[in-house]
């Protein structure tokens, strides 16, 4: 039976690392806070795009100039996985989540060359550690997430995608739902996928459609990019509040479990004593 | 006839923008195109400059660095890269 002194120091211990999850979970209740009105702020943007590109799109395929580099469809022989995590965990399963995805992923396509472009430590680490070819790892990028920073990536992905180096590349990456729950999403990120346009309109064009094509896909593939860290972000943080609200919960549960423990502990000893003392008597009469 | 029609500027980062107007001045990328409400549809490509539409006798302004708009249906959106 453990000793009424050892029982107080674990509950002492289990208390202050309630404190800690506590502050946690604080901490990260701001800071989701602040990157989902980003991520929000970032949509009106992306819907308007998407739609223009559908538009633009259908406009072009009907000239004969051909198709662009960027949505021509090779063999894929060689793939890029760009794989969005978190730079620390305590999280929940948010990073090992969307990291086994990528992996299932990359490895259906083993025996072709796969490399992987990692976006936060945890997902550099864990390729790393696993014997992945990393083509570039990018840390640090969520404490002052840019636009440059989803900019700068896209081009060099996209210069890879037109040089022939890689025959496509895949975006995976957690997405924002709410605080309880975010989904994983992997979808091709080159060559473009056009989304659909539902009501194509016909409109006076400044530029030629082909024209202004080239220009809005690279717009559509670093737009991507930007997005996808930015729902990334945010559902980091949602997940280590929700982690951190459940870890609080259960120190408190261990803690009732261990006081009542420790009650009961003491109990058998303050009747043990009594007995002594009264067997202690009775033996003297 | 609509009197007005609706502008919209966004840049990736955010909504800028998102009023009313009378009338603009939207810098292209092949010079400036002025837009009145019941605008035929249009798509171009932004060039650099100012920005600048009035309401009710008000103008504000934007300086504008690349991007697009499109009008339509009394809608004019602009994505710009940058907007100020």
């Amino acid at each position: 039976m453990p000793s009424l002194i050892d029982l107080r120091r674990r509950i002492r211990s289990v208390k202050n690392t309630q404190q800690i999850t506590k502050a946690m979970k604080m901490v990260s209740a701001a800071k989701l806070r602040r990157a989902q009105d980003r991520a929000l702020a970032a949509r009106p943007y992306a819907t308007i795009l998407q739609q223009m590109l559908a538009n633009v799109a259908e406009a072009a395929s009907q000239s004969d100039a051909g198709e662009h580099p960027l949505l021509a469809v090779r063999p894929e022989n060689r793939v890029l996985y760009v794989t969005v995590a978190a730079d620390s965990g305590l999280a929940g399963g948010f990073n090992t989540n969307i990291l086994k995805m990528a992996q299932r992923a990359a490895d259906e396509k083993r025996g072709a060359g796969i490399q992987i472009e990692a976006i936060g430590k945890k997902a550099r680490d864990y390729f790393r550690r696993r014997g992945y070819t990393l083509r570039a790892s990018h840390v640090d990028l969520y404490r002052n997430l840019k636009y440059e920073d989803a900019e700068k990536i896209a081009e060099t992905v996209i210069d890879l995608f037109s040089k022939g180096e890689i025959d496509a590349v895949y975006l995976f990456g957690n997405e924002f739902k709410s605080v309880m729950a975010s989904r994983l999403t992997g979808k091709r990120l080159l060559p473009i996928e056009v989304p659909k346009s539902s009501h194509p309109v016909d409109y006076i064009y400044e530029q030629k459609p082909e024209e202004l094509l080239g220009s809005l896909l690279p717009k559509y593939v670093k737009l991507q990019i930007y997005s996808a860290l930015l729902e990334s972000n945010a559902a980091e943080h949602a997940a280590r509040m929700t982690a951190m609200d459940a870890a609080t919960k259960n120190a408190s549960d261990m803690i009732d479990r261990l006081t009542l423990y420790m009650n009961r502990v003491r109990q058998a000893s303050i009747t043990r004593e009594i007995i002594e003392i009264v067997s202690g008597a009775a033996a003297l009469d | 006839m609509a009197s007005t029609f609706e502008i919209q500027i966004a840049t990736p980062e955010k909504l800028v923008a998102q009023e009313q107007a009378e009338s603009a001045q939207i810098p292209g990328k092949d010079g400036y195109m002025g837009v009145l409400p019941d605008h035929a549809a249009l798509l171009s490509e932004l060039g650099e400059g100012e920005l600048s539409f009035s309401f009710g006798g008000q103008t504000k302004s934007y300086k504008i660095t690349g991007g697009y708009v499109e009008i339509r249906d009394n809608h004019v959106r602009v994505l710009a890269d940058r907007a100020e």
